[in-house]
């Protein structure tokens, strides 16, 4: 589905995406983590083309993604609130991303009503503007306006940050049952290590640009990403650094 | 403390984007305030000629107490439309361990910073020390100076004041605009009385007794007291913001845009950008203010036909000038959102296209009445009309692909300077320039405006005809440029 090669991004002398070559297959659900700066944001607007890498290419179904228009037929993202037109209201939004793919308001008012639960009744005829929203409520409308595209690639960048414990939970079926039933590739960033360990089936933690490590989720998965991240906490002994890594991935 | 606020205020001036990141913006914008500032200062010193002529009979003393009050009446109708309330600043200092008096002094001193206390005194002190002093004693003439300064100060806090309560109750805005539109009625509609006499006799017994500048002295301290005992009731965040309680948003639909798929869908969008958002508002409501430039100009004999080519271009085009020159700027704040959609940026210039098209016609329909001028007017209209939406289009479209400064909607227009950059000041040779480019050489080589007309609809028209070709090069130029607009975009 995706390819990447030799993907290279410096800003003002500091690389903050280095990429040699990493495929994601038809049908993976990616879970991407890493620090604060570690390239993740970076990492999904070259993929999604909003940003001129230095080097290197982006691969979908075997097309550059730079300059071409293909990809926008069956990619759907939610990165931030800048991918919302903030002054409609969020049905607005809706029937106009509907309308783009060819939908009418019926078959989107359908997707909605398929959606309540996750809405969870603080989107729908609530009389506001989208930027009027909480963040919470933003990324709802974001995450709704992709799955209304019927995308063979779903992209979402921290989507559980914003949003209460009862949507995190059903955005977790919800991208669980998109990836298992719909066979939709799915790539999603978070710092929550248990929601994205649950979520997605191959893990890529990046650090300072690079991806250090490309694992398969297992039972141990959590518990390896927890003594990274928990960096002089979790045992005082253990002290990792990026080579100590290496070598774990080695054995 | 005080003194740490006006620290982080100075730092919040220098460092605010609305500044001007560019130090061309800077310095245009120094020069435009040392021009008013001289402007100002001009017609203070020539103020008691200008007095004598406009009033010969009056003794100059009694015609600069006159006009006082009219000047504060004026004054306060401006505040109200201009003036901006200091607040949402206090915000990140509200959960911090500052007293809540020293919160709302600094909140009520910074008020005084603002140009519309400047002016009256650098307006009228020059007269006050060349008049006043001389003939009637240094005493009067600082009763009248403290006087002046009071009355300002005083207007400062009221503005402020029913600012903050109509933040609360949007019909007391409305309420007092009323009132002072009716007082300003009853003396030059009705003549039911007369300011001036009122500022006569206010002023001259001011001249008489000058202890009698207690009296708005007074009042400005009370006024600030009454600003500042609301304040301190309403320290709290929804109260202080500028943002109005919210009525219930509905969707709306524009059912003419439907015949147009996908670009009538981008066209709905736009629209709803204009209305919902108070700049782009204010564009659109210039515009319709500009339909009235032409009553200056046909008026009066003077000006030939070639005032009306720059005239008629401007009121059936101002829209597409006023708007256009800050495009893509508009949609800023989703523009990630627009590069990764479906929407392919061909139809995304079609439906700008559309959008200014539909908004000059509707402009040259509504500017048909001034055939009071003549049919030839009219005609003159509809060639610039169609020049518009030619040949304007393009090369502000074509600008915009320069922009790339982020605009925050939701500001008011009045004074903001967010998203002006180098662009918008090349766009106006162009715009400017062009039209009579065609339009002069036929006038005076060829001595026939006819024929300039003729060329410039032909060109119009073939500006038109060739439209996709455009959106082409368009299109070609915005790929090439489109990371760094869009990186622009995303710098808050």
């Amino acid at each position: 589905m995706i390819e990447i090669k030799n993907l290279k991004k410096v800003y003002n002398g500091v690389t903050v995406v280095n990429i040699p070559a990493l495929q994601i297959q038809k049908g993976e659900s990616v879970g991407l983590v890493g620090n604060n700066g570690a390239g993740k944001t970076t990492l999904f607007r070259m993929i999604l083309d909003l940003i001129r890498p230095q080097a290197g290419e982006v691969l979908s179904k075997g097309e550059v993604v730079a300059g071409g228009e293909a990809w926008k037929q069956y990619t759907a993202a939610y990165l931030d609130e800048g991918f919302l037109i903030d002054y409609l209201t969020p049905e607005e939004y809706l029937y106009f991303i509907g309308g783009l793919h060819q939908q009418s308001k019926a078959q989107v008012d359908e997707e909605m009503n398929a959606l309540s639960d996750f809405f969870n009744g603080e989107i729908i005829k609530k009389g506001k503007y989208i930027r009027d929203l909480s963040k919470g409520n933003q990324c709802k409308v974001g995450v709704a306006s992709c799955l209304l595209q019927n995308p063979e690639l779903l992209m979402l960048d921290e989507p559980f940050a914003n949003i209460d414990p009862s949507t995190q939970f059903r955005l977790k079926n919800i991208l669980k049952d998109q990836n298992k039933n719909k066979g939709v590739t799915t790539i999603v960033s978070s710092h929550d290590l248990n929601h994205v360990t649950d979520v997605c089936d191959r893990i890529l933690l990046m650090e300072k640009g690079v991806v250090i490590k490309d694992i398969a989720t297992s039972s141990s998965t959590l518990a390896e990403l927890e003594e990274y991240f928990g960096v002089g906490q979790t045992s005082g002994t253990v002290n990792y650094t990026a080579p100590g890594i290496d070598q774990e991935e080695n054995h | 403390m005080i003194l740490t606020f006006f620290n982080h205020e100075l730092k919040a001036f220098w460092r605010s984007k609305n500044t001007g990141k560019s130090i061309a913006v800077k310095v245009f914008l120094g020069l435009m305030m040392l021009y008013l500032l001289a402007c100002v200062l001009f017609l203070s010193f020539v103020l008691d000629k200008l007095l004598g002529e406009l009033f010969p009979k009056d003794d100059l003393v009694v015609a600069f107490c006159g006009i006082l009050l009219v000047y504060f009446l004026y004054d306060m109708v401006m505040r109200l439309q201009l003036q901006e309330l200091p607040t949402l600043k206090v915000q990140p200092y509200l959960h911090l361990p500052v007293k809540r008096n020293t919160i709302i002094s600094y909140l009520a001193l910074t008020a005084l910073f603002s140009f519309f206390n400047l002016w009256p005194i650098v307006l009228f002190t020059p007269f006050i020390v060349k008049i006043i002093l001389p003939e009637n004693g240094a005493s009067v003439a600082s009763a009248i100076w403290l006087s002046i300064v009071g009355i300002s100060v005083f207007n400062n806090y009221l503005a402020l004041y029913i600012k903050r309560r109509a933040n609360l109750n949007g019909w007391i805005f409305l309420a007092v605009g009323g009132l002072l539109s009716l007082i300003v009625c009853g003396d030059y509609i009705w003549h039911l009385y007369s300011i001036q006499k009122a500022s006569n006799l206010v002023f001259g017994n001011l001249l008489k007794t000058p202890v009698l500048v207690m009296v708005p002295l007074l009042m400005a301290i009370a006024m600030f007291y009454i600003n500042f005992f609301y304040l301190k009731d309403n320290l709290y965040l929804e109260e202080l913001s500028s943002k109005k309680a919210e009525d219930r948003k509905s969707s709306t639909e524009i059912p003419l845009l439907g015949r147009f798929g996908h670009i009538g869908d981008l066209v709905a969008n736009e629209i709803k950008l204009i209305l919902r958002n108070k700049r782009p508002r204010s564009a659109l409501v210039m515009g319709l203010f500009f339909l009235f430039y032409g009553l200056i100009f046909y008026t009066q004999k003077v000006y030939g036909e070639g005032m009306k080519v720059f005239v008629g271009m401007f009121m059936t085009g101002f829209f597409i000038i006023s708007y256009g020159q800050f495009m893509y700027s508009w949609q800023a704040a989703h523009f990630d959102g627009i590069l990764v959609s479906k929407v392919k940026f061909r139809d995304f210039l079609r439906a700008k296209y559309l959008l200014f098209a539909m908004v000059s016609t509707v402009a040259f329909v509504l500017t048909t009445p001034y055939a009071y001028f003549g049919w030839r007017t009219v005609m003159i209209h509809f060639v610039m009309y169609l020049w518009n939406i030619g040949i304007n289009t393009t090369i502000v479209l074509w600008f915009a692909n320069f922009n790339q400064k982020r605009i925050d909607l939701t500001k008011g227009a009045s004074f903001n300077w967010e998203g002006v950059g180098a662009s918008q000041l090349l766009l106006s040779f162009p715009l400017l320039i062009c039209p009579y480019l065609i339009y002069l050489p036929f006038r005076y080589l060829l001595h026939s405006s006819d024929w300039g007309f003729g060329a410039m609809a032909i060109i119009a028209v073939v500006g038109i005809a060739t439209r996709d070709f455009w959106i082409k090069q368009l299109e070609r130029d915005f790929y090439n440029k489109r990371y760094k607009i869009a990186e622009g975009f995303r710098n808050k």
